[in-house]
């Protein structure tokens, strides 16, 4: 804070002690830190949120367009297949967008509400940053004239500089008091705040997911499909793209 | 009795039972000749072929693999075959009497094998032939490759590998041949000589399919290539010749389109490109569709919430950032590669795989409508040239081929895509199953793990509201640091207009200024900080409550009413002895802080001063007095009635030290 350029000259003495200034700016800049990581953590979940929310969409979409091409009329197990797959993407759809709801209550929201202290706490300490600048200022007034030769004047001035001196010094004393007492305190409160919905938080996700197993677990026992390992997948498309290239009309290339 | 290998024609001339009889043996004669023949020749022609796939091959190293693939097709799989159908045949020989039925059900039972492996063999023959035309151009290679053959096969000849190449395709046109020779010798009421004939009719259409196989082939690999050509290579194209194909096509197109010519109907074939055109959409629109699906998963990979640091040492805010950490690094990026690879890549090669057969359908109608004209050319003059004729067949070739292989093509096809979408629905689920796998550690520690959904949503309600509450006071709190008081005893012209306020309009309604207003239109006021008003209205015309009509006591106008504090007045002096000064708690500062600047001032005499009479009243430097009055009885302000050392009099106003004057008042007071 030492920044601020003074219209009048400086105090000679240190009117804040040097812990308490040092006190003061790591709490404060505690505070700082916590402010921009809560405002950026908020803006990412918002935007994870959303890319979640679109890839459910499009999953969605896979199946819908299968749906309306005309071979489902044509063939019976294919209409089978891709009706059972849309509305397993359908229901993943609605328990993602329940999970995105619940992350919204239980996690954005709470972050904004946190977030929204802050603008009270920066203006606050901006308060006591002015107040200091006043102590200072009549603080040198103050000390300028009792450096002067004590006449009349000088002294009537003095006076007067005290008086003035006095309600702004006890006003910072109190704002910085007030300050050193609630940021810290504000500062912990983070830990009661949040547990609560980071717990709500990887429950939502588990709730998900174990829909998702189920679901599709479900559906891929209905269409016999055992769980084949990766290799033995990528030789079965080899050798449904060999079989393609067996015949004549199909470009070998 | 007939000598094998001799001829009697004396014989023939026999009685008529004993030329019967003289035939009959005869052709029992010829017929085991020609068996051996066949067993024989196949022993030879495998031996041979059994010279070239290893001797011979693995000879020509100074050949690319590539070309030794060309050359050499699937002559091992031609070997594996006949060298089966070898076996099987030696086998016949010990069974005298049913031999000729049994080598007759042998080929019934191979000829499709045979067929399988041959046509392969047969097809790429003539690249093969090409290819060995490139090596004639070059001596040095080819009198290696002269001298490798006649150190194996010195009967091959000059002709070389040519000559070698193509004796798979002599056998298998042998065979009906073969088996012709053996029939013609059977007598027809023998058991084996019906499936003699069927194994010789087998064996022919085994060739003709060859053929057909192998024209299809040429017709398929002339139409599939589907060119990219840049616009300025399709001009370049263009001549005469394709000019008038085009426009000619585009014709006879008109033609059929205003019902002047009757369109070819063709059923089958409509329906067969009509389920082919829903099978191409499909794969399209899921390739399309995947895509999207991909990209919006690598969006959501992206973000990174886990990575923010709250500073938090423990508890389920680690336990996220750990498992998401651990998701975002190992289980959703394998996902992704899997997807690539088992779903994305295989739609991809679908999908170029069915652009070869979207090409030959689209030739198929251009050759359909040369076709067309062709024929009508037909009916009018009753001949047609060579190249129309040539339209003709390569339509029918095209039309022929499409036929035949698209009810596969759209079968494999749905096949395959089927498998896609199951691999589809297994990847989601092994994805889901890896995260909980992963999530199982982190959810046991969680403070309410046996907590039921419904509590636990109740729980974090609760809990949320009560540190909302938490942070509301905090805010409170903080808010609650207000702006310094202002302190600023008032100029005796100030003095007087807050009396006229006062007097006005009451002690409630008196408002502070905190802080420089500078008024932007014609009714907003601007004032230094400091400045007493009175509220007239606290919202303006529009009903705007931040903007408060107030009086200055010479002018009227609008200040934001954030810059207001209300102003406490001390009573004048009479009062003022027994009024509390009004204390400042530092502790407990209080939203409207009473700025209680006292009408009534105490200051500090500057110069010393002399009673002169019984009214004035002494002053010595840097006392302090208390002002009662700022004027005398006449009003005059040259003198103060003051208060000092329990006396009451009046001195000279400017022996009195005022306060030091406030923050510069930059901008005009209102007069």
């Amino acid at each position: 804070m030492s920044w601020i350029p003074f219209k009048i000259g400086q105090p000679k003495k240190q009117i804040v002690p040097k812990t308490v200034e040092r006190d003061f700016e790591r709490e404060y800049g505690k505070l700082q830190q916590l402010e921009e990581q809560t405002r950026r953590l908020q803006k990412d979940m918002k935007k994870s949120t959303d890319a979640d929310l679109a890839m459910s969409k499009s999953a969605v979409k896979i199946s819908l367009d299968l749906l309306s091409n005309p071979l489902c009329e044509q063939d019976q197990d294919f209409l089978n297949m891709v009706t059972a797959l849309d509305t397993a993407m359908k229901r993943m759809d609605a328990f993602n967008q329940e999970k995105v709801n619940q992350i919204q209550k239980t996690v954005i929201e709470p972050l904004k509400k946190f977030g929204s202290v802050f603008p009270s706490l920066n203006m606050a300490v901006k308060r006591r940053e002015q107040a200091l600048q006043d102590y200072r200022r009549l603080q040198a007034k103050v000390e300028k004239y009792e450096e002067k030769e004590k006449t009349g004047p000088v002294l009537a001035k003095l006076h007067q500089a005290r008086e003035e001196l006095r309600p702004v010094r006890d006003d910072f004393e109190a704002k910085n008091k007030q300050l050193l007492d609630e940021m810290p305190r504000f500062y912990h409160s983070r830990l009661d705040y949040f547990q609560p919905s980071f717990e709500a938080l990887i429950r939502a996700q588990v709730g998900y997911y174990s829909e998702m197993q189920k679901i599709f677990g479900d559906l891929t026992q209905q269409l016999d499909q055992p769980g084949h390992p990766d290799e033995q997948r990528e030789r079965e498309n080899e050798a449904r793209l060999s079989e393609l290239r067996a015949l004549s009309i199909v470009a070998d290339d | 009795m007939a000598e094998p290998g001799t001829d009697e024609p004396s014989s023939r001339t026999g009685s008529p039972d004993g030329e019967g009889q003289v035939s009959g043996e005869r052709l029992l004669l010829h017929q085991r000749l020609a068996v051996r023949e066949l067993i024989d020749t196949e022993l030879s022609y495998l031996h041979v072929l059994r010279l070239c796939a290893s001797d011979i091959r693995s000879s020509l190293q100074q050949l690319p693999q590539r070309d030794l693939d060309v050359l050499f097709s699937n002559i091992d799989d031609v070997i594996e075959v006949n060298s089966r159908f070898l076996h099987d045949l030696q086998e016949t020989a010990s069974r005298k009497e049913e031999q000729v039925h049994l080598i007759g059900n042998l080929f019934l039972e191979c000829h499709e094998e045979l067929e399988r492996v041959y046509k392969v063999y047969c097809a790429s023959y003539d690249q093969a032939l090409l290819l060995l035309d490139t090596y004639r151009r070059e001596p040095e290679l080819q009198r290696e490759i002269q001298s490798i053959i006649e150190a194996v096969l010195p009967q091959a000849g000059p002709s070389g590998l040519s000559f070698l190449l193509v004796i798979p395709l002599q056998r298998i046109t042998k065979y009906p041949l073969l088996l012709q020779k053996i029939l013609e010798n059977t007598v027809p009421d023998a058991s084996a000589y019906p499936v003699l004939q069927r194994a010789v009719s087998a064996l022919q259409d085994v060739n003709t399919n060859i053929n057909e196989y192998k024209r299809r082939k040429e017709v398929a690999s002339k139409y599939t290539k589907v060119e990219q050509l840049t616009l300025r290579e399709r001009l370049a194209r263009l001549n005469t010749h394709t000019l008038s194909k085009k426009t000619t096509r585009l014709s006879q197109l008109l033609k059929q389109e205003a019902g002047l010519v009757p369109r070819t109907e063709d059923k089958e074939f409509d329906d067969l490109e009509e389920r082919f055109h829903c099978v191409s959409l499909c794969v399209t629109e899921m390739k399309n569709n995947v895509a999207v699906y991909l990209d919006n998963l690598e969006a959501f990979l992206c973000f990174r919430p886990q990575e923010y640091d709250l500073d938090i040492p423990g508890g389920p805010v680690v336990q996220y950032c750990s498992l998401m950490r651990d998701l975002q690094l190992q289980a959703f990026p394998y996902f992704k590669q899997r997807l690539k690879g088992l779903v994305w890549q295989p739609l991809c090669s679908l999908a170029k795989a069915l652009a070869g057969p979207q090409n030959l359908i689209k030739k198929r109608l251009d050759k359909l409508l040369d076709f067309e004209r062709v024929e009508e050319k037909l009916l009018e003059v009753g001949s047609v040239t060579y190249e129309e004729q040539e339209a003709r067949h390569t339509y029918q070739a095209l039309n022929s081929l499409l036929v035949a292989e698209l009810p596969q093509l759209n079968q494999l096809a749905m096949r395959w895509l089927g498998q896609i979408l199951c691999t589809f629905m297994g990847l989601q689920r092994e994805l889901a199953q890896q995260v909980l796998q992963r999530a199982e550690g982190s959810l046991a520690q969680l403070p309410h793990y046996h907590l039921s959904e419904p509590a636990f949503r109740k729980l974090v309600e609760d809990a949320l509201g009560q540190t909302g509450h938490q942070l509301r006071s905090f805010q409170e709190n903080f808010e609650k640091v207000l702006p310094p008081p202002t302190v600023q005893p008032l100029l005796p012209g100030a003095e007087r207009q807050v009396q006229a306020l006062l007097s006005r309009y009451g002690p409630e309604k008196l408002y502070q200024v905190t802080s420089g207003v500078s008024g932007a239109g014609t009714l907003d006021l601007t004032l230094p900080r400091g400045q007493i008003v009175a509220l007239l209205q606290n919202k303006d015309t529009r009903g705007n409550s931040s903007r408060w009509l107030v009086d200055t006591g010479g002018h009227r106008g609008y200040v934001p009413a954030g810059k207001l504090e209300l102003y406490r007045v001390i009573p004048r002096q009479e009062e003022v002895k027994e009024q509390e000064w009004p204390h400042k708690d530092s502790r407990h500062l209080t939203p409207a802080p009473v700025p209680s600047v006292p009408v009534v001032t105490q200051v500090v005499a500057v110069y010393p001063f002399v009673a002169r009479s019984s009214h004035e009243v002494s002053l010595q430097a840097g006392q302090l007095v208390t002002v009662l009055e700022a004027q005398d009885k006449k009003g005059n302000p040259e003198w103060s009635l003051v208060e000092v050392n329990e006396q009451r009099g009046y001195v000279p106003s400017s022996f009195l030290a005022r306060a030091a004057s406030p923050a510069p008042w930059g901008w005009g007071l209102p007069s």
